[in-house]
């Protein structure tokens, strides 16, 4: 038993952030050049679990966590796990069902380029071939682009249920990046932003307020690395794992985005400050994977 | 990163079941004080003979000197296997026997150690005072030195087990005129010396587990302080680290086991139609499993670093108020059976009552935030 990265982890996890630091900051999410996912892809971020490069899940759960901070494309978690199970190297979009009826509309987020589309049809993944010529709307992300078919092409489903629970754990490892990126965004404010002669971090009200968003991450975090490492083993109870590991950093996510928008005052409900990205991220990828309740309580776990 | 464990880990695992299957016993720990007490040292006794106290303590104190994962795995089975609370016994081997490891003299350990493991030597903890409580370096319980002695005098307070405890790991002002946390002194205090007045507190569940402590010229040999003197805030700081880093791993256990009880119990109750009970449950169960996790991930750290990380506190706080959240849905399920409760009684109630000490003992939720905001994230200090 070991919950914490190895040396060739953190080495991994420390060159990812060095270079998304320099090229993929959190406040340039608006308007990327798609030729950074291009990078991505062939510095073999995405598809790292492929037999091609045979990285385990928690290395790659690591690398998205990275990635996740950065609000990196929505379309690199569609992409690594269509590389996994459907041999389909290359982009592919990200497909939120509107219900699990097949003939159901589903939205399709970061789609220019790809020809395949990957989202949860009944918590099994499932492909849908796309049509050319797709509009590139707007959604509440602003990191994306979004559009609706209405009906849903049939989708193909793959044979492996742990398919399913790959996008999970990657979307979770995302809204970790969001809390984890909300936590030391508002930090960084409360120690700069005086007032009563005061940096805000000193009074207690914003200090646990900050703290309550570590404990979120941290909770979240260890989740995320078990839930990894049951995925990895192939263990009975991975798929509760993965629910669990989603749900608590969709929550993470969510309040810690919250939180830091309410520590940023004023500035904080600006279209020019970055906490808003932070906030919508978060709600779009709780859609991603939505973890039911019954999963959570009906599972039997190994003791 | 791995969470399977190798074959003599789970050898290990497997032989603690054993032991525990065909020796934990099968009467309740008694709730009257006396009776647990002679309850608590025999079974403390039983353990040690058995070979499963102080696992990974060093051999040469009585101890096993194994890893902390085989630490982790006894706690984990002890707690499965409803193994009864270790009760009188918690202070010495939880917080001063590991102090003393870390900090004490040959001639300390030598003596200390081994009574604690078996469970001759009763421990209480002197640290919160009437004036001290989240300002701990407020401590005004003074000692003067006279010759080869420290003469006490001052009050201790919310002092478990004082009524039954034989040695105190007392915290105290030996430096005449100093402030905050330097002139103090980590002291081993017989509790049967005189000059000792214990006056028990009853809690609001009806139940006399602490007490105030008074000092009238109580003697303590000088021979007695720990890690030197005027280094108490230190030695007692490396104490406040072990509550908050790895002794809380049998009660995670037992909260996992509570909260699947609960479900069961939601179920059968027709609770867990509604969806916010249901919703809450779910909520409670995942963060168990991640409370897991997270002292997996502690235990790794401190295996690879030898200490645990600042994230420590973070652990301490999480398990605090989610043994809370645990609580109150205990009651929110017995619906109007909760009003039934009496002193007397040992039923989900007293429990609830009896946790609301959680985010107060050993440092309130409040302190927790604080050393979360300066240490982990270094947000400026007011103080």
């Amino acid at each position: 038993m070991d919950l914490a990265p190895s040396e060739d982890q953190i080495a991994l996890c420390d060159a990812a952030t060095k270079w998304l630091g320099q090229n993929m900051p959190l406040d340039g999410a608006r308007g990327r050049n798609p030729a950074l996912f291009d990078e991505m892809m062939a510095m073999g971020w995405i598809g790292m679990t492929t037999p091609d490069i045979g990285l385990d899940h928690a290395s790659e759960a690591l690398v998205f966590i990275e990635m996740g901070r950065c609000l990196a494309p929505l379309a690199a978690l569609p992409s690594a796990v269509a590389a996994r199970w459907f041999d389909a190297p290359g982009k592919t979009a990200l497909a939120i069902p509107d219900g699990d009826a097949v003939d159901d509309a589903v939205r399709i987020f970061d789609g220019e380029g790809a020809t395949l589309a990957l989202g949860l049809w009944n918590g099994n993944a499932g492909s849908i071939a796309l049509p050319g010529g797709l509009p590139a709307g707007a959604c509440l992300d602003p990191s994306s682009t979004l559009a609706v078919l209405n009906p849903s092409p049939a989708p193909m489903v793959a044979s492996d249920g742990r398919a399913g629970l790959h996008l999970a754990l990657l979307a979770a490892a995302y809204a970790l990046g969001c809390a984890e990126a909300a936590r030391d965004m508002a930090a960084d404010y409360a120690k700069l932003r005086e007032q009563f002669g005061r940096p805000i971090g000193a009074y207690q009200a914003i200090k646990h307020i900050c703290a309550d968003g570590v404990v979120r991450a941290a909770v979240a975090r260890s989740q995320i690395f078990y839930a990894a490492c049951a995925l990895d083993a192939d263990s009975a109870d991975a798929a509760y794992h993965v629910a669990a590991a989603k749900r608590l950093a969709d929550s993470a996510a969510l309040a810690n985005a919250r939180d830091n928008i309410q520590v940023h005052g004023g500035i904080g409900m600006t279209d020019e400050a970055s906490p808003h990205l932070v906030l919508k991220r978060a709600h779009l990828l709780a859609f991603v994977a939505p973890v039911a309740t019954r999963v959570l309580l009906d599972a039997v776990l190994e003791s | 990163m791995d969470i399977a464990f190798s074959p003599a880990e789970r050898q290990f695992r497997e032989a603690c079941r054993e032991w525990l299957r065909a020796n934990v016993p099968a009467e309740h720990r008694p709730l009257n004080a006396v009776d647990a007490l002679d309850f608590d040292k025999s079974w403390q006794l039983r353990l040690f003979e058995a070979g499963w106290a102080g696992i990974n303590w060093p051999s040469e104190y009585g101890g096993r000197g194994l890893t902390l994962i085989e630490q982790v795995i006894w706690l984990e089975e002890y707690a499965k296997a409803s193994a009864p609370w270790i009760g009188a016994n918690f202070v010495g081997v939880n917080h001063g026997g590991p102090t003393l490891i870390a900090n004490a003299s040959e001639e300390q350990k030598a003596y200390h150690l081994p009574r604690i493991l078996k469970g001759e030597a009763i421990w209480c903890q002197g640290f919160s005072e009437p004036g001290a409580g989240s300002d701990l370096a407020g401590i005004k319980t003074r000692g003067r030195i006279e010759g080869d002695e420290i003469i006490v005098n001052g009050s201790k307070i919310w002092t478990s087990f004082a009524h039954v405890a034989d040695w105190q790991e007392l915290v105290l002002r030996t430096e005449e005129g100093s402030e905050k946390h330097k002139g103090l002194s980590w002291v081993i205090c017989d509790m049967k010396a005189p000059g000792i007045t214990v006056t028990p507190i009853t809690k609001m569940n009806g139940q006399t587990e602490f007490a105030q402590v008074f000092y009238d010229d109580v003697r303590v040999p000088l021979a007695n302080v720990v890690g030197g003197l005027g280094n108490g805030w230190k030695v007692a700081m490396s104490t406040l680290g072990f509550e908050r880093g790895t002794g809380f791993i049998s009660d995670q256990v037992k909260q996992s086991q509570e909260v699947d009880a609960l479900i069961a119990k939601a179920r059968a109750n027709g609770m867990i139609r509604n969806d916010v009970v249901a919703e809450d449950l779910a909520t409670l169960r995942v963060e168990v499993s991640a409370l897991r996790a997270m002292t997996y991930r502690n235990v790794s750290e401190v295996i690879r670093n030898g200490q645990p990380g600042a994230e420590a506190s973070v652990i301490r706080l999480f398990t605090a108020e989610l043994g809370q959240r645990i609580e109150r849905m205990a009651v929110r399920l017995m619906g109007a059976e909760a009003l039934d409760f009496h002193y007397g009684v040992d039923n989900p109630v007293s429990d609830y009552l009896r946790g609301f000490a959680a985010t107060i003992a050993g440092g309130t939720a409040q302190i927790q935030r604080d050393i979360i905001g300066e240490r982990v994230l270094g947000l400026p200090r007011m103080r």
